[in-house]
């Protein structure tokens, strides 16, 4: 009631939520609603037939199963490796240089594409692998199924676990600590019995990111399970671009949505509740964190040391593996490889950057007006908005690529084809980073500083214009990186909506890899790395150069 | 420009509570402002205080009653156009403007010509004792500092009315004393209407022509600091205005002029308050610590009270007294002179009737 009069009496505040709504329900709520129409009926009968079909077949069922395995194992695995490393950076009094350089060796993953890791395992552990034909001498290796695939998305995606974990054992009151010591508990109790309670939403809400990532990732089992092994993301595909099937991919695309939503809407309104670290408050006296023995430093910096060995080991593996005719065969030096992602290639470099380079700040407007309405302003649907903002990215890729697909395939809006449709596409799936940024920062800024504006007699345009967006600066180059960098990395829903037209360095990749085209997927992957980390680095000067004094520190923004 | 005044008429305000359902914040509140004049609301946290003066101010908007500054309606005037300064408890600077853009902004939105802009706001920076601060960032100022910045932002722009929602609970002691007495120096040279929130009940003597307690979402009492201490309209404007002592009496006669009363063992006669009072009402007594003087009994009479504890201050001593059933706080000036009475010991008390006030006995 209030909400309604207060959005009539300031016209632009209705202009902004009509537009927002309008793009949410062009972009999100109708191709998913087209997708579960698809899924239900049959010229135009309401159906169970076409699910019934799909479960039919035992190798989609055991695509389930195996979706729903993969993605625990990686919940777990990946899960415990964030916590070491969470632990040693957070808890373990380690000096600076090193906390930095932990923080280096997880970025690394998080903004490569999706299947640098899963490359670089082909080239150790494959056929004519340097790690098993090289080293060990091993033949007939197969590198393919579950045990790769985990151990390729664990390394990929536990970076997601650390970011978790590290802020929440970092805001541990070492004071809490202390005082069970003083208590007579040994460090290991006190670990036991405070340290890791006050801990566990993290492990909770860590467990289900990287559950939904595995359940997710498209690229990995792609090249790394084989035929063995299906899971949803790679049957839906197959049964697209193979059998020419929308239908049936569309049914096995809904499968996955059935436990995507499951843990979505469990962290949404169960674990994101249970955070006891913001409860604490004030924080005492100074103290030095005494959890971990000192002589157990070491080991656990060991443990994070040698896992990010393994990751640079893979990255300068891609690398050399650009620079030479065929690895594990001939190690001749050459640039043919870069010769022919920039000749060949030239059209997907091209067509990905000017993808990405209109999808940034589109991106980045939308973020911060749709962050600004949900975090500041009054208006019926709010809670709503901001839930329906958050579905194309907490959906599997393959969901939403299989959505467009049927969405926009067709007049009236038939965009498949098209530029616009990619561009939408990243626009609406990695926005809400930069949307969560803007809200986060806006609850650090106290309303009262827009109310002090408007008592100045500024009108909202104003004082948006003139206070608010100034103040969210940080969170608009969020956004801008996080588009940026997903445009240059993302393929599960893309693959769906390239084109002869329209096609992305990811896909060329992929097409490498299934061409056996090994040393250009190298050199294309090269090129990602190497133009992503660019931006970062313009990025947070950016950032460093706006920082408002006394603002929040938004340099670990690109994990989520 | 010449001051207006404030008229609240009867102004609610709803919130919706997550066990408590619907609940007032405020109810039916009612206030007048004189042109020039500074009005502190004073209350307790969660008495309303704040929201009455965000309905003043139009950040929050009146589920009923009609607020007027001056001689215009603006109930359902926007914020932006009350030509109101409000001065905020954490002064809410912008963080990414210096000194002076902050103080600059609103004139900047009134679009003044940058000549102006620059003597206005060198004029009031001068004024709050900020002159040569102007190039730096809000983040580099102390407490005093960001709360002159914030008071030189609101009245740059000559607003029709200041409004301020405690502006110096941030700041110590020391500091607080000082600027109460500049806020008030500078509303009366401005001679700019105001409406001031506190919950520190000296600091609203020490600042109001007038003061309205609140409780509960209500006005429970209006007048000057010596309306309300001296003649208190209820226990709980008794307790919040000063230290009291709340004795229980027993009316024995009433006439127009007198009321005699049976309280502390003893008859007193008291000079008649408003209510209407029959023989045998039971009453509460507001006696005031320093309206009673303490005397070591005379030789021969029994000793009326015993001495149980005191506390020297310096300039005074807070004893308490024990007096049959009742514990009583009495206040002696200048103890270097009067002398200072030891626990235990026994002593006689005299009240001062004509400062004692009667309240009808509420229950509790």
């Amino acid at each position: 009631m209030r909400g309604r009069r207060r959005a009539a009496r300031d016209p632009a505040l209705l202009a902004a939520v009509v537009v927002v709504w309008a793009l949410l329900a062009l972009f999100i709520v109708y191709p998913l609603g087209r997708l579960v129409v698809r899924t239900f009926t049959d010229g135009g009968h309401l159906t169970l037939g076409n699910v019934l079909a799909i479960l039919g077949d035992p190798h989609h069922r055991q695509a389930f199963w195996n979706s729903l395995l993969l993605g625990a194992l990686v919940g777990i695995c990946g899960t415990a490796l964030g916590f070491l490393f969470a632990l040693t950076a957070a808890r373990a009094n380690l000096s600076r240089g090193w906390v930095t350089l932990l923080d280096a060796a997880t970025l690394l993953p998080l903004v490569s594409p999706p299947f640098t890791t899963a490359i670089a395992m082909i080239f150790s552990f494959g056929p004519r692998g340097l790690i098993t034909y090289g080293l060990l001498g091993l033949k007939g290796v197969t590198v393919y199924g579950l045990a790769s695939t985990l151990f390729s998305e664990t390394l990929t995606y536990f970076p997601i676990a650390y970011l978790t974990l590290k802020p929440i054992l970092a805001g541990i009151d070492p004071n809490v600590e202390d005082m069970a010591q003083s208590l007579g508990a040994s460090r290991w109790r006190v670990f036991r019995t405070v340290t890791l309670p006050l801990a566990v939403p993290g492990f909770a809400n860590a467990f289900l990111l990287l559950f939904t990532a595995s359940l997710a990732d498209f690229a990995t089992p792609l090249i790394l399970a084989g035929n063995s092994f299906p899971v949803l993301p790679t049957q839906a595909y197959l049964q697209i671009t193979g059998l020419f099937d929308l239908g049936g991919g569309a049914v096995l695309s809904f499968l996955l949505l059935v436990p995507a939503l499951a843990v979505y809407l469990l962290q949404r309104y169960w674990v994101s509740r249970r955070s006891y670290v913001t409860v604490t408050g004030k924080v005492g006296a100074q103290t030095t964190v005494k959890t971990v023995a000192p002589w157990l430093r070491w080991p656990l910096l060991g443990g994070c040391l040698a896992v990010a060995v393994a990751i640079l080991y893979f990255y300068a593996l891609l690398f050399y593996a650009s620079i030479v005719v065929a690895l594990g065969a001939n190690h001749a030096w050459t640039w043919r490889h870069y010769q022919v992602i920039f000749t060949d290639g030239l059209k997907a470099i091209g067509d990905t950057l000017i993808i990405a380079g209109v999808g940034m700040p589109l991106g980045g407007c939308y973020a911060i007006l749709l962050g600004y309405l949900v975090a500041r302003k009054a208006f019926p649907g709010r809670h709503l908005m901001e839930m329906v903002s958050m579905l194309n990215y907490a959906l599997p890729g393959t969901i939403v690529g299989i959505a467009y697909l049927v969405a926009f395939n067709d007049p009236p809006l038939a965009l498949t084809g098209g530029a616009l449709i990619i561009v939408a596409c990243y626009v609406f799936r990695y926005s809400p980073t930069g949307i969560r940024a803007t809200v986060a920062l806006l609850q650090q800024i106290d309303p009262s500083i827009e109310e002090a504006s408007a008592g100045l007699g500024a009108r909202s345009a104003t004082t948006f214009r003139r206070i608010t967006v100034p103040l969210i600066v940080p969170a608009f180059f969020a956004a801008l990186g996080v588009v940026f960098i997903r445009s240059m990395t993302a393929i599960s829903a893309t693959i769906f909506l390239v084109s002869i037209g329209w096609t992305l360095i990811t896909v060329r990749i992929l097409e490498n890899m299934t061409e056996l085209a090994l040393g250009p997927a190298a050199a294309f992957s090269v090129l990602v790395v190497v133009v992503v980390f660019a931006v970062i680095a313009l990025i947070s000067l950016g950032l460093r150069r706006w920082r408002v004094p006394g603002a929040a520190d938004f340099s670990s923004i690109f994990g989520g | 420009m010449s001051p207006g005044g404030i008229r609240v008429q009867g102004i609610s305000k709803q919130f919706s509570h997550r066990v408590k359902g619907l609940v007032y914040a405020v109810r039916d509140v009612s206030l007048d402002v004189a042109p020039g004049q500074l009005v502190t609301l004073l209350g307790p946290s969660g008495c309303g205080k704040t929201t009455t003066l965000r309905m003043i101010a139009g950040f929050e908007r009146p589920d009923a009653g009609r607020i007027v500054i001056g001689d215009q309606d603006v109930t359902d005037v926007r914020v932006s156009a009350r030509g109101i300064g409000f001065v905020f408890q954490n002064y809410a600077l912008f963080p990414h403007l210096s000194v002076f853009e902050n103080v600059a902004y609103g004139l900047r939105v009134q679009k003044a010509p940058e000549r102006e802009i620059a003597r206005r706001v060198g004029e009031v920076l001068a004024l709050v004792g900020l002159a040569g601060h102007e190039r730096q960032q809000p983040n580099q100022l102390s407490g005093g500092e960001q709360q002159r910045v914030a008071l030189a932002r609101a009245i740059v722009i000559r607003p029709r009315v200041l409004l301020f929602d405690e502006p110096l609970s941030n700041l110590d002691a020391t500091l607080r004393v000082q600027m109460r007495g500049e806020i008030q120096a500078l509303q009366k040279a401005l001679s700019i209407t105001a409406v001031y929130v506190t919950h520190d009940q000296e600091e609203a003597m020490a600042i109001s022509d007038r003061i309205a307690v609140m409780e509960g979402g209500r006005i429970v009492q209006e007048g000057t600091a010596e309306e309300l201490y001296a003649r208190p309209a209820s226990e709980f404007v008794a307790r919040f205005i000063g230290r009291t002592n709340l004795v229980a009496g027993r009316v024995l006669a009433a006439s127009a002029s007198a009321v005699e009363v049976e309280a502390l063992g003893r008859r007193l006669t008291l000079p008649a308050g408003g209510a209407a009072l029959v023989p045998g009402a039971a009453v509460r007594l507001v006696v005031r610590p320093e309206t009673i003087d303490l005397a070591p009994p005379e030789p021969g009479d029994a000793p009326q009270g015993v001495v149980v504890s005191r506390t020297f201050l310096g300039e005074k001593v807070e004893y308490e007294i024990r007096v049959g059933e009742e514990t009583l706080q009495v206040t002696g000036y200048s103890p270097l002179q009067r002398g200072v009475l030891a626990p235990g010991q026994p002593i006689a008390l005299r009240i001062h009737g004509e400062s004692v006030r009667l309240l009808p006995e509420t229950a509790e």
